[in-house]
């Protein structure tokens, strides 16, 4: 797609203006900003549907953000400071309707960055973002490719992050020599796999071919079985919905298997081993803590407050806590340090300010712009990552791992395993 | 290798159990009201959250929440009969856009009170029958297979016994030839949609401490029963069984051996050779349509 | 001239006149919104002239799929250019809905609903199974736009969702004048006949088969064609956009609509998604649209059993009767 220069952009946008019939409330984008204006942040995420789960709590946890940043005084621009928005436009996870509600976020709502899921609905949201030069994230660093000049996945570059739990595994339990990978087949798994099967195999452990199921799948006892039979040390539940984690692990533990189990996720962990046992679920490893973890308590942590955020989350909307809830809002934290650098809220300045040193500031810690070898742009933000295990029924951050570094010692066998699964960038 | 065949069969006797649950409440409220509910699998649904309500929040009993979910689910089905299916009977496509919409209706509701995410239901108990090393039995799942069971025989000899019974199947098989015996056709429809729904539910509120419950788990049953009722023969019950363990059994077997997606090509290749082969299903009778 | 005949020839002009104008009174995003809504149209109308042969569908929206996947895919792959490959695409529809008729048209009535719906499902799910070229799950993404056309004084920007919206309205009103004539020939009587007196229309040797097999390839390859419409628009397309959920509501917007008439269905197309797209989401109802929508749905078979276009019928009876009488009386 073509590359608009901002003049390009401009001119777009004063036809679009012009083409505009008089008594329609749909101003432009304002170029300058009034003393103690609210800026709006859209959020175009599936709110209803299957996929509500990837952005309902997402705009919840964002809600809380806002209040928690206005209590405090708001966005600071040239020494002003200005109150935050929330405008949400659900996208049910249909690209056609991603498109619409990118263009009334942007054109009419006047929103100044817009944040997604991703997935099959960027590419309906590509365009408008193209002619606009509007700032877009996503969570899903697929998404990213070289014409994405205005795209960051800055909260969870996953799956890459998949590598520091095997990782911890290896450095731990150097004994454990064999894995099978079990995994939704679709574009939340397969990258995964891919990312899973690298790490292994850097690790010196030996891959059994992954066992794929349709996302469509009620009854998980007969991937159980199958796994089970093949004797692994390690079994892998990759990156599934949690409504697949459960059960999994539930079958896990009836069909009586004893080794060691990783996942991606493990939402709702305290419910599992209310489902088998703490002895099962003992030494369980993950990817995401509950923000009430200690570890987060330290000064590398950009998140502000975690733990009130999440006993804030958790009182107003119980039993909906996952990934999603905090990232979002940390892709706002980002955001926000980036336009009070850049002391502008204009998306050209604020993705300038973001990038500029090659570093930003990711919840986990300062962290890097990077991503060109995979996603052929350095817009992922990617730095550490926290190992979450269980023990004695608690799940706690073990270590946090530095990507970056893994990568510069196997980014080829990861190379090599997307490339297989037709995941690089310039295979898609 | 033998162990693990004998331990997907076991897998396939579970699903066969909730699916020929589903399946038969479905053939039983198209048989005698002539249309498809779409929302059956939202009935299903309803069952699951029954449990989340009433065992997982509140703490009752299990198999008192499991009965509380049949007669409530059964309710439900009469309330659909009274408000869409009656007034629409002689408007089958009627009937299947007033299920279409009375199915967001609910999953919207259901949201709305419990959230978009999954749910937990707390194991009703952990045991586990060890047939051999790697062929186990959780009890919970030998639940859904006795309820299955014993519910299926319950209605079969409600059908077979009773003059209700009696007059459903009359009314299903010849409606105008019913009424000249006098039966009063909107007490069997009435009777049938509590049957129907109640099978329905009661599948849910036994597999809700084994599946996972999210509101929009209808969607994936109901494509499945749709399968099970067409290999089946729309108008027959005891097809209906049949085809929900010989789907279940190739579907399992397919899934551990070759790989889910496949299972799932193969299962609608089936339905549609015997829609070419035998129309009327492999134990249907008569055409209803 | 007679004068009803004026007044119909001034309804037509008054409807293309507010056709042309209507993007220019709407915000830009209700505009996307007009873009999908003319596409839509388009997918119901083709709807509808199978289920003038009597028969239901599960798998039409899939069909739309199938054009929609052709047309990406002969572009991307082959390098056909845009315009030539949507036809390629359209006919492919066509092609496959031929296939596929030699299975389905074993069946009638509920079989022939549920035949459809698996064979549909299959698609589906081969496109979701075979990465290449399918793209699997994913899809196909980066699917290049209706070219921009150039004629030197005006350029005409088909990312625009009015330049767009004129684009799609001209196929479609064509769409909608063939799917017309079709109707009024002596096929489409045949289609009527097929319907209401099966046996009879095959004794009296009419090949009842060949013509439903037409009815499908022709109502396939309309919905093909709307498919490719949708997918050099938004520039992308996978598996969830043809699935049973978009099927649903083709089928809603035709049962409410109603099929009798062939504006039916294009009302209920346009009050439906007007109302869920538009009304609803102004009202803020984020969670709860799916239930006013679902109870909305419920409400229009329980009270309009015959569907909008009987609403429409009535009100142009009585025009007929109060408003052109009573002239025709004055003059």
């Amino acid at each position: 797609m073509k590359n608009f220069s901002s003049q390009t952009k401009r001119e777009f946008l004063k036809r679009m203006a012009a083409t505009i019939s008089a008594g329609m409330v749909m101003g432009l984008p304002k170029m300058t900003l009034a003393a103690g204006e609210t800026i709006k942040i859209g959020f175009l995420a599936p709110l209803t549907g299957p996929v509500a789960a990837w952005g309902k709590p997402g705009l919840d946890g964002c809600q809380i953000w806002a209040e928690r940043i206005n209590a405090a005084g708001g966005i600071q621009i040239n020494g002003e400071s200005h109150p935050v928005e929330f405008i949400g436009y659900d996208n049910e996870y249909d690209p056609a309707k991603a498109r619409a509600g990118a263009s009334k976020l942007v054109i009419e709502d006047g929103v100044k960055f817009v944040m997604m899921l991703g997935g099959d609905t960027w590419p309906g949201a590509q365009p408008v973002a193209d002619r606009t030069g509007m700032l877009f994230s996503t969570l899903l660093p697929s998404d990213l490719g070289p014409d994405t000049s205005t795209l960051i996945a800055p909260a969870e570059v996953h799956p890459i992050y998949n590598v520091t739990g095997v990782q911890w595994l290896a450095e731990n339990h150097p004994d454990l020599k064999s894995a099978v990978i079990c995994a939704q087949d679709d574009a939340l798994g397969i990258p995964s796999v891919a990312t899973y099967l690298a790490a292994f195999e850097a690790a010196g452990i030996a891959n059994e071919d992954p066992i794929l199921f349709d996302a469509a799948t009620t009854d998980f006892a007969p991937i159980v079985s199958r796994m089970i039979s093949l004797n692994t040390d390690i079994i892998c539940l990759d990156t599934c919905y949690t409504e697949f984690v459960h059960p999994l692990v539930e079958q896990l533990f009836q069909q009586g298997y004893e080794g060691t189990v990783i996942s991606c996720t493990a939402d709702f962990y305290q419910q599992m081993i209310e489902k088998t046992s703490a002895e099962f679920m003992e030494g369980f490893i993950f990817q995401f803590p509950d923000f009430d973890d200690p570890a987060l308590e330290q000064d590398f942590i950009n998140f502000e407050d975690p733990g009130g955020f999440f006993a804030e989350y958790n009182n107003r909307h119980p039993g909906e806590w996952g990934a999603v809830s905090w990232e979002y809002a940390s892709i706002m934290d980002l955001w926000k340090w980036a336009a009070e650098k850049a002391n502008s809220i204009e998306p050209g300045d604020v993705l300038t300010s973001m990038l500029e040193s090659g570093m930003g500031e990711h919840a986990f810690g300062t962290a890097d712009w990077w991503g060109k070898d995979l996603f052929g742009i350095d817009q992922a933000l990617v730095g550490n990552w926290p190992v979450v295990v269980v023990n004695d029924g608690k799940a706690r951050i073990q270590e946090y791992k530095w990507i970056p570094g893994w990568y510069e010692e196997h980014g080829e066998i990861l190379k090599k395993y997307f490339t297989e699964y037709n995941i690089m960038w310039d295979q898609r | 290798m033998i162990e693990l065949l004998l331990q997907t069969g076991l897998n396939a006797l579970f699903a066969a159990a909730y699916l020929s649950l589903v399946a038969v409440g479905l053939v039983l409220i198209f048989g005698v009201m002539g249309v498809i509910n779409f929302a059956h699998g939202e009935l299903f649904m309803l069952g699951a959250y029954v449990v989340v309500a009433l065992y997982t929040n509140l703490q009752m009993p299990f198999f008192l929440v499991v009965a509380i979910g049949l007669i409530f689910v059964g309710l439900v089905g009469i309330l659909m009969e009274m408000t869409m299916f009656h007034p629409l009977k002689d408007n089958p496509l009627g009937g299947l856009v007033a299920s279409i919409g009375f199915l967001m209706v609910i999953q919207a509701l259901i949201i709305l009170g419990f959230g978009v995410r999954m749910e937990h239901v707390p194991p009703v108990t952990q045991d586990v029958i060890v047939i051999s090393e790697k062929v186990r039995l959780p009890v919970q799942r030998l639940f859904v297979i006795l309820s299955a069971l014993v519910c299926l025989s319950a209605l079969w000899l409600f059908l077979k016994r009773t003059k209700f019974g009696w007059a459903l199947r009359a009314s299903a098989q010849d409606p105008e030839a019913a009424m000249l015996q006098g039966i009063s056709t909107r007490t069997v429809s009435i009777i049938a949609l509590f049957i129907g729904a109640a099978l329905a539910g009661v599948a849910g509120s036994v597999a809700a401490p084994v599946i996972s419950i999210s509101p929009v788990i209808g969607h994936s049953v109901i494509v499945s029963a749709f399968i099970v009722i067409i290999v089946g023969g729309i108008g027959s019950l005891e097809g209906a069984v049949l085809a929900s363990a010989t789907y279940a059994f190739i579907h399992t077997v397919i899934t551990t051996f070759v790989d889910g997606v496949i299972a799932d090509i193969v299962g609608l290749s089936l339905m549609l050779m015997v829609l070419i082969i035998k129309p009327t299903g492999m134990f249907g009778t008569q055409d209803r349509v | 001239m007679s004068k009803p005949k004026l007044l119909i020839l001034f309804s037509f002009l008054l409807l293309a006149v507010i056709l042309i104008v209507l993007p220019h009174g709407l915000s830009y995003s209700q505009r996307e919104i007009l873009v999908f809504l003319t596409i839509n149209i388009l997918v119901v109308s083709s709807y509808r002239l199978l289920t003038l042969t009597g028969e239901w569908s599960l798998g039409h929206i899939v069909m739309m799929g199938v054009g929609a996947y052709g047309s990406a895919l002969y572009t991307k792959e082959l390098g056909v250019p845009v315009p030539i490959s949507m036809v390629l695409g359209a006919l492919t529809a066509g092609i496959i809905a031929w296939g596929l008729s030699f299975p389905l048209f074993r069946m009638k009535g509920f079989y022939f609903l549920i035949g459809s719906f698996a064979a549909g499902e299959i698609i589906r799910l081969l496109w979701k199974r075979f990465r290449d070229p399918f793209g699997g799950p994913k899809g196909i993404k980066r699917i290049d736009p209706f070219p921009d056309i150039d004629l030197g004084f005006v350029r005409i920007d088909f990312f625009d969702p009015v330049n767009y919206y004129y684009f799609a309205l001209i196929i479609v009103v064509l769409c909608l004048v063939i799917l017309w004539r079709i109707e009024k020939s002596m096929i489409g009587l045949t289609f009527h006949a097929v319907h209401w007196q099966d046996k009879l229309a095959e004794s009296t040797g009419v090949n009842v088969r060949a013509y439903r097999t037409l009815a499908l390839v022709i109502s396939a390859t309309f919905a093909g064609l709307a498919g490719t419409l949708l997918a050099h628009y938004i520039g992308t397309v996978n598996p969830n956009v043809f699935d049973i959920e978009q099927m649903v509501f083709v089928l809603t917007w035709a049962i409410v609509g109603g099929t009798t008439t062939i504006y039916g269905p294009i009302i209920g197309c346009i009050i439906l998604t007007a109302l869920n797209e538009i009304v609803l989401r102004e009202m803020g109802l984020e969670q709860g649209r799916p239930l006013v929508y679902g109870l909305i749905l419920i409400a229009s078979v329980l009270f309009m059993p015959k569907g909008l276009e009987d609403v429409v019928k009535k009100v142009i009876d009585w025009i007929k009767l109060h408003v052109l009488t009573g002239r025709i009386k004055n003059v």
